[in-house]
């Protein structure tokens, strides 16, 4: 039985359609004009507990709508959520006890207070037993290192460390769920890669389920075994990481430090995206051109200093996702 | 020059689209003429004349009263927001006057308030209250010379208020009590005539009086032809001392910026 | 099938008091700053006690309403505004809330939406501005007006405060729901609320017909300050008014609230519907 159920999901958005001019202006305010738009449709996804699911689309594709409307936040037009047998709108307090949240832009915190108060006051509100809430704390100190800033106000916390009280507050009352939105922005690579470890931890050791809203590829490629991708409102991909890499990094780049100047580089199946000095970066397909008959040509041909081997980022070919260059076929929907 | 007419301009404009405030900006001022009159009805209770002052004095001075102060609203808050967002580094550097900048700015407002504020209030007051006209033509154009140099009464003391932003970063509290001292002491919302002689010694000896009560007892009429040059020229004075403690004042915070470093 | 509440009364108590403790604690992170605002704004509402001293100094009553009455009068604005602003601070600054995004977080807590708004938010420095206005007030006039302070007429005059408070902070709520429609209505709001509260300060017996009516039937400020006055002082003008006036402020109170409250169901469910980006 999947812990999150999401079934026939819509969500219609009423737009004020306004029209041009003082004449417009005066005609919209007195007899409104509506224009539907469709901002979710018709998405379905089940969620098992324990998974940790990543949602990428770009910019106005549906996804933060989704994602709030399994939060509570937004009222679905049609469709079903389930979350551990609950709607998320309709058993809104219930809903909220076993759920976590992350806004990476905006914290829960008190601003003006140590991370300490806002801890007590969830306490009370998430009627944290005092065990769980001791332990928890323990831990938030061991890993995120909390008890270093614990007692200073957020004002004065770095991006990182507010960051990292934010993730612990909505860990705090052991969440089965857990949402995360944009959760490492703005983080340096260190602090990126300490919260990263974290939720994997966390994950694996409370078995919180948990899921991804966020623009950094590597987030969803370091902690998520799957992905969705929404765009213009559906899903257009639904299964895991190394599928999508397998199936569509089927580019390599050959980085190539040559010997000489290389000026006038050409060979079939293979181009030429970036240069640098005497440095070549050769793009080419698998399937097309064999890597070792690729380097054995160019020894033929040139001298070589180094080279080195690139395997495609999920960034570049969810970037060709987004642009339509890479078509998702129907059949690789749905593959988990 | 140019450029502080220009400035002035892009106050007009930014306050014309804030419509919304400059109708409630006129209906708070007839409101608030509204309210005085009816206590002031009450108090008179039918008579024509309290202590030699008769009742339609009164209305016109109440009426004059809140025109001024709706006109002479200014952007209280314009140099301490610059101070903290630290954008007032930015502003130092042009080429040009920052104070002859705010100046010039809260000027645009003044225009923009008595264009489009101050007609329709007072076509609404003229209708609603009987007032008096102007005591004479002379009258007249003194009443507009002294309430002028009444406004740059009031901006250069504002002026000491905003910059103390420089040190004080948050200003809201001396504002607010400036403005509760220009309320009482200045005539606007009780005339002098009316108050405890003690009290009215008290302020003669400040500049307050010269906002308000100075330049609308001279409409009324109530200032001797003779005693008018001494009248303006105690405004003046009092203008421009208020003006050269805020140059002092304004360097003493440019001063300390730089040491500091913003 | 009743569900059983997820928090008991207790327990909902015990957080309103960490929030309060919250907010005190962090009201005095800035406690120098804070008392100078409350200063200020004791300051700003003196002014218009001092204009009124001034003229009853020189002037001893208004038509029958003397010196002490009328400062009785006006006490009932503040303290009625102080206790607004005490309790309701947070109903007074919600189109905030909603344009910082905040009204999310509320969503997703297993808390009451309007308790939390309420809950998270105390304005001090007004509360004790106005307050102390009106303690100074209420403490010059209330044993010289001929009042007998029975066990009757303190429950009244406790009822009639937070009435006032209650029709006050539903005016505001009632304008701040629109917030919910991205319809900002400070401007308006405060201009007819602090307008009315103006009329207020003085008798409405002073003011044409139709101010009386507004002041009655469209913005209550007449429930706040005139007819509880009027139950105490019963000047001659109340003549001018129907008795029963003098028992309606919580009647009032709880018909605005009720009123308030439907508007603000409505608000949410459109703001379920749209949230704020749209």
């Amino acid at each position: 039985m999947p812990l999150i159920e999401v079934k026939n999901l819509v969500k219609d958005y009423k737009l004020n359609v306004r029209k041009k001019g003082l004449l417009g202006s005066i005609q919209s305010l007195l007899v409104p004009e509506y224009e539907m738009k469709r901002a979710v449709d018709n998405i379905s996804f089940s969620i098992e507990k324990g998974e940790m699911v990543g949602f990428i689309g770009p910019n106005g594709a549906g996804k933060s709508t989704t994602v709030k409307m399994l939060t509570g936040i937004l009222v679905p037009t049609s469709g079903t959520i389930s979350i551990g047998g609950l709607s998320p709108h309709k058993d809104r307090k219930r809903n909220a006890m076993r759920l976590g949240v992350v806004f990476g832009q905006r914290t829960q915190l008190w601003w003006d207070l140590p991370v300490i108060d806002t801890f007590e006051l969830l306490k009370y509100i998430y009627k944290i037993p005092e065990e769980t809430y001791k332990n928890n704390i323990n831990m938030f100190n061991d890993l995120l290192e909390i008890n270093e800033f614990m007692s200073q106000p957020v004002r004065q916390l770095s991006l990182g460390q507010r960051m990292r009280a934010d993730i612990a507050a909505a860990l705090l009352h052991d969440p089965e769920i857990i949402f995360f939105d944009e959760p490492t922005i703005g983080l340096d690579v260190i602090a990126k890669e300490k919260v990263r470890e974290f939720i994997k931890y966390i994950n694996k050791e409370k078995g919180t389920t948990m899921l991804f809203t966020t623009h950094d590829m590597q987030d969803i490629e370091k902690t998520c075994k799957r992905m969705i991708i929404i765009d213009e409102g559906t899903t257009i991909y639904d299964g895991t990481v190394e599928h999508i890499k397998e199936s569509f990094g089927t580019s390599r780049i050959l980085v190539v430090d040559f010997a000489e100047n290389v000026d006038d580089f050409t060979m079939p199946g293979v181009e030429v995206v970036d240069r640098k000095d005497r440095k070549l970066w050769l793009k080419f397909h698998k399937d097309e051109v064999q890597i070792s008959n690729l380097v054995y040509e160019l020894t033929q041909k040139y001298g070589i200093v180094d080279f080195t081997v690139q395997e495609p980022e999920i960034e570049a070919i969810i970037r060709e996702i987004y642009q339509g260059g890479i078509k998702l076929d129907e059949s690789l929907c749905r593959v988990c | 020059m140019r450029a502080y007419v220009e400035f002035a301009k892009k106050a007009f404009q930014i306050n014309i689209a804030y419509r919304a405030d400059y109708i409630a900006g006129v209906i708070n001022a007839v409101v608030m003429i509204f309210v005085n009159i009816s206590i002031w009805k009450a108090i008179y209770e039918d008579e024509q004349a309290v202590d030699g002052v008769q009742f339609k004095m009164l209305i016109t001075y109440i009426v004059l009263s809140f025109l001024m102060q709706c006109i002479y609203g200014m952007d209280e808050y314009f140099i301490e927001y610059k101070v903290r967002s630290g954008s007032i580094g930015l502003d130092l550097l042009k080429p040009i006057s920052f104070s002859g900048y705010v100046f010039s700015y809260n000027v645009g407002i003044l225009v923009f308030r008595v264009v489009m504020q101050l007609i329709p209030a007072m076509i609404v007051s003229i209708f609603l209250f009987k007032m008096y006209p102007p005591f004479s033509w002379s009258m007249a154009a003194f009443f507009l010379l002294s309430a002028i140099l009444g406004y740059f009464v009031l901006y250069n003391l504002n002026f000491l208020v905003w910059v103390s932003s420089f040190w004080f970063y948050w200003t809201f509290s001396l504002v607010t009590i400036k403005d509760a001292a220009v309320m009482i002491l200045s005539g606007a919302l009780l005339p002098l005539w009316f108050m405890p002689q003690a009290l009215v010694d008290f302020i003669n000896l400040t500049p307050f009086a010269s906002i308000y009560y100075v330049p609308i007892s001279i409409y009324l009429g109530q200032v001797p032809m003779e005693e008018i040059a001494l009248t303006l020229a105690k405004q003046l004075i009092w203008a421009v001392g208020l003006f050269v403690a805020g140059r002092l004042l304004w360097r003493s915070a440019i001063k300390k910026l730089v040491v500091q470093g913003g | 099938m009743r569900k059983k509440a997820l928090h008991s009364a207790f327990e909902l108590f015990t957080i309103l008091l960490i929030y309060i403790k919250l907010n005190l604690k962090a009201i005095l992170e800035y406690k120098f700053d804070r008392t100078f605002i409350t200063i200020a704004i004791f300051c700003r509402e003196m002014i218009s006690v001092v204009v009124m001293f001034l003229i009853l100094v020189r002037f001893v009553h208004i038509k029958d309403w003397g010196y002490n009455e009328l400062f009785f009068l006006y006490s009932f604005l503040f303290l009625s505004y102080s206790a607004f602003v005490l309790l309701f601070s947070g109903m007074r600054d919600f189109p905030g809330v909603i344009y910082a995004g905040e009204f999310d977080r509320y969503l997703t807590r297993p808390l009451g939406l309007l308790y939390q708004i309420i809950a998270s938010r105390l304005d001090l420095s007004a509360a004790l501005g106005h307050g102390i206005v009106g303690i100074i007030l209420f403490v010059n006039t209330a044993f010289s007006v001929g009042i007998i302070w029975n066990a009757r007429n303190i429950a009244y005059y406790i009822i009639t405060i937070l009435s006032g408070a209650v029709i006050q902070a539903s005016i505001f709520m009632f304008a701040n729901c629109f917030s919910f429609w991205t319809v900002k209505t400070e401007n308006l709001r405060n201009m007819i609320f602090f307008s009315a509260r103006r009329f207020s300060g003085y008798p409405i017996s002073f003011y044409p017909g139709i101010i009386q009516k507004l002041l009655i039937f469209v913005i209550p400020f007449s429930f706040v300050n005139y007819f509880p006055a009027q139950y105490f002082l019963n000047k001659s003008d109340m003549n001018l008014f129907w008795d029963g006036f003098l028992y309606l402020p919580p009647l009032i109170a709880v018909i605005m609230f009720a009123l308030v409250y439907a508007f603000w169901k409505c608000g949410v469910r459109h703001y379920s519907s749209t949230g704020t980006s749209m």
